[in-house]
């Protein structure tokens, strides 16, 4: 079975009926909605389920099913008036976030707190006030709660796991859900998780342990998994096939949720105070930490690493990245130049073209994968189109030169490397030649240090920004900062996260996130190129892509936008050594040049 | 798109053996005025498909009496050069789609880039 995919196991009362099954149904096709899929089963000799204890809801957590009618609900859902939200509309649409109303008092996102001296004059609908004297009356809460927020989640949207601030709210938060069954993850810090299914007109009292130490929030996702049929204990979803509970996947549709709760006038005196922040928590804490990416562990992982950290990086800097690719590197030029006239070259991973033009006198095509870039080649008037390294739509055999300068360095794994470069040999024609650049963990290199690192130096002798002894703790920062451990071939990173890099400090890991800081207009004049940077960045990165999503908080947008780009940097020999996994092909020169190592390939 | 390109690209779709040459459905096609190298055409010509060359222009309507075989000696003679530098460097497809001719996927061309990325299931 391949890991890292979901499954789904069956078990038949019978051999018959199971192989019945088999017959029937492998390789069958089913329509869902929009998606379609096809079903493969195989047979397997046992099941590795986790022997897990049947899970209970966290201490303080009730669920009361049932706690409206039908009509009470439809009732509700039609008080709620979308239209005069006082909240941008425009920009919750565009952000495809869930819709939010508040009454009685206005809750904020910037600072997760209530503004409790100016209420909001509406107060709550007249329709919630029989359901609020029932719960006081069915003993869920003392007395009548005076806030209100309703969320509604469209199918695909959530809400990212909070606590409820402590100072802002009194104990027992209400919540009742409407029009649609959803799965509400309650997480305590010490990582226990538990997923509850909230079903329409259902109650959650959460009150003590559940309301201020776990937090609780909503996968952003279209389909849940919900016990199949009625368990013992209906809410909670345990994986112990062994209590014969089964599961299934439940369709989400459009839920409301309402939740009311009381303000807090006093400071919080909660038995929590690692969460709480009247007693010195930070205001928003998460149980979990931010999540950087890690390396990827199948084609598709990895193709969704380079979808985010390359080709959305690329297309949405073309145009500044462009303007810093001015000044072609002299040994790609020589051996441009060396090729015969009229000698069919492909450039694979053009970016903008540089070096389309070197040689006027050969069949130049080039291809990237940003479409972008290659508008800016034909901006230039060189002739290149959209496609990918790995299939590059021109015949086998047809190609005199390619050249792939600062491309295979973006896959993120060994195996789509050595992809890339099969796909430039089966280009080439017998006796071709293809030249490979790709970055050097080694900037420095025979005592020279790459240019890259030179305009580091470079830059803090002239501006003064920073005295040298702090510049050279900020690269001894740069070795501390990374979590990575002794660089060697194939290098796994001990947990399998990126690190973000400090640009124009040396490399202390092979793979990395380095940050590019979009500049306005055009770049600045004079720009190095190695050194990626259109900002001189010598602190530790503090506007880094946030990984994380605050809780009931908007992402933050940064003054000056950063992007992280992927690079998997190659060690000494390590290109040689990729190269010379592919059959066909003899390394003629290996070389360093200004901090990238180099291949020169000729086809048998 | 340039008919030299188009020359070189095919279809990269997963299966695919006849993927080449490529169907032209042109909705906008322009006219430029390049300069004339005789050395640098007549040293393409034997790197050419010359029939899917021919059966391309055809197709666009830019024929222009391009010889549907080379003759020998084509390197000198300068008329001929001339029809050949016309259909292969000044003839561009700027709108349009490229055909697969065995499975019929349609890849699109704007502004004279033809975007040639095939979806994860076709690779």
């Amino acid at each position: 079975m391949p890991p890292h995919k979901p499954y789904a196991f069956v078990t038949y009362r019978s051999e018959e009926s199971a192989q019945k099954a088999h017959v029937h149904l492998n390789g069958q096709h089913m329509e869902c909605g929009e998606n379609s899929v096809t079903l493969y089963l195989s047979f397997v000799n046992s099941v590795a389920c986790q022997a897990e204890v049947c899970v209970s809801l966290p201490e303080g957590l009730v669920l009361v099913e049932d706690f409206v009618s039908a009509e009470e609900e439809a009732l509700l859902l039609a008080a709620v008036d979308w239209s005069s939200t006082n909240d941008d509309v425009t920009a919750q649409k565009a952000l495809k976030h869930r819709r939010v109303k508040h009454y009685g008092y206005e809750f904020r996102y910037d600072n997760n707190n209530v503004d409790k001296d100016k209420p909001l004059s509406a107060g709550l609908p007249k329709e919630c006030m029989h359901i609020l004297e029932r719960c006081v009356r069915n003993g869920h809460i003392d007395i009548m709660p005076d806030q209100l927020t309703v969320n509604q989640y469209q199918s695909g949207q959530g809400i990212p796991p909070h606590v409820d601030t402590h100072s802002a709210f009194e104990d027992t938060i209400l919540s009742l859900s409407l029009g649609a069954k959803a799965v509400m993850e309650f997480r305590h810090p010490d990582g226990r998780v538990v997923p509850v299914v909230l079903p329409e007109r259902s109650l959650l009292v959460m009150k003590g342990e559940s309301r201020y130490l776990w937090s609780h929030g909503i996968t952003p996702r279209k389909f849940d998994m919900v016990p199949a049929c009625d368990p013992q204990s209906p809410a909670v979803i345990t994986s112990d096939l062994s209590y014969n509970s089964s599961l299934t996947l439940n369709k989400r549709g459009t839920r409301t949720s309402l939740t009311f709760r009381k303000i807090r006038h006093a400071p919080c005196c909660c038995a929590f105070p690692s969460a709480c922040d009247s007693q010195g928590a930070p205001s928003a804490p998460l149980p979990s930490p931010p999540s950087p990416p890690s390396l990827p562990r199948c084609h598709a992982d990895a193709a969704r690493l380079e979808e985010e950290y390359v080709h959305r990086v690329y297309d949405a800097i073309a145009s500044h990245f462009s303007s810093t690719r001015h000044s072609p590197w002299p040994r790609v030029c020589h051996f441009l130049s060396s090729l015969p006239p009229g000698s069919v070259l492909a450039d694979v991973g053009c970016g903008n073209g540089k070096y389309l033009g070197i040689n006027p006198k050969v069949i130049a095509v080039g291809c990237d994968r940003s479409s972008a870039l290659v508008q800016i080649c034909a901006e230039r008037g060189y002739q290149a189109f959209v496609s990918d390294a790995l299939s590059v739509p021109l015949r086998t055999a047809t190609c005199d030169a390619c050249i792939s300068i600062a491309v295979i360095h973006h896959f993120s794994t060994q195996v789509r490397r050595l992809a890339a470069v099969r796909e430039l040999v089966r280009l080439l024609k017998p006796g071709g030649r293809a030249l490979i650049y790709v970055w050097a963990l080694e900037q420095e290199y025979n005592q020279q240090k790459s240019k890259y690192l030179k305009d580091y130096d470079k830059e803090h002798a002239e501006n003064h920004h920073i005295p040298t002894d702090s510049a050279l703790e900020d690269i001894k920062e740069a070795g501390n900062h990374s979590c990575l451990g002794h660089v060697s071939e194939g290098n796994q990173v001990p947990d399998g996260k990126l690190s973000v890099h400090i640009n124009r400090t040396a490399f202390n890991a092979q793979d990395l996130l380095v940050p590019w800081h979009l500049k306005e207009g055009k770049g600045k004049k004079g720009e190095k190129e190695a050194g990626e940077d259109g900002k001189k960045t010598c602190l530790a990165p503090d506007t880094v892509q946030d990984f994380s999503s605050g809780p009931q908080s908007e992402p933050e947008s940064s003054p000056a936008a950063v992007f992280h780009r992927y690079y998997h940097v190659f060690q000494q020999g390590e290109l040689e050594q990729l190269c010379g996994q592919v059959s066909g092909v003899k390394v003629q020169s290996s070389y360093h040049d200004q901090g990238n190592w180099c291949v020169m390939l000729e086809k048998d | 798109m340039k008919l030299l390109t188009h020359n070189m690209l095919t279809s990269h779709v997963k299966g695919v053996t006849k993927g080449y040459p490529l169907l032209i459905k042109a909705t906008e096609v322009k006219v430029n005025e390049v300069e004339f190298n005789p050395e640098f055409v007549s040293r393409m010509i034997p790197k050419l498909e010359w029939s899917a060359l021919v059966q391309a222009a055809e197709g666009l309507g830019h024929l222009h009496e391009l010889p549907a075989e080379l003759t020998p000696d084509y390197e000198k003679n300068e008329e001929f050069l001339k029809k050949a530098h016309r259909v292969l460097l000044e003839v561009e497809v700027i709108e349009g789609c490229l055909q697969c001719p065995e499975s019929g996927r349609e890849f699109p061309i704007s502004r004279g880039i033809p975007n040639m990325l095939l979806n994860e299931d076709e690779v």
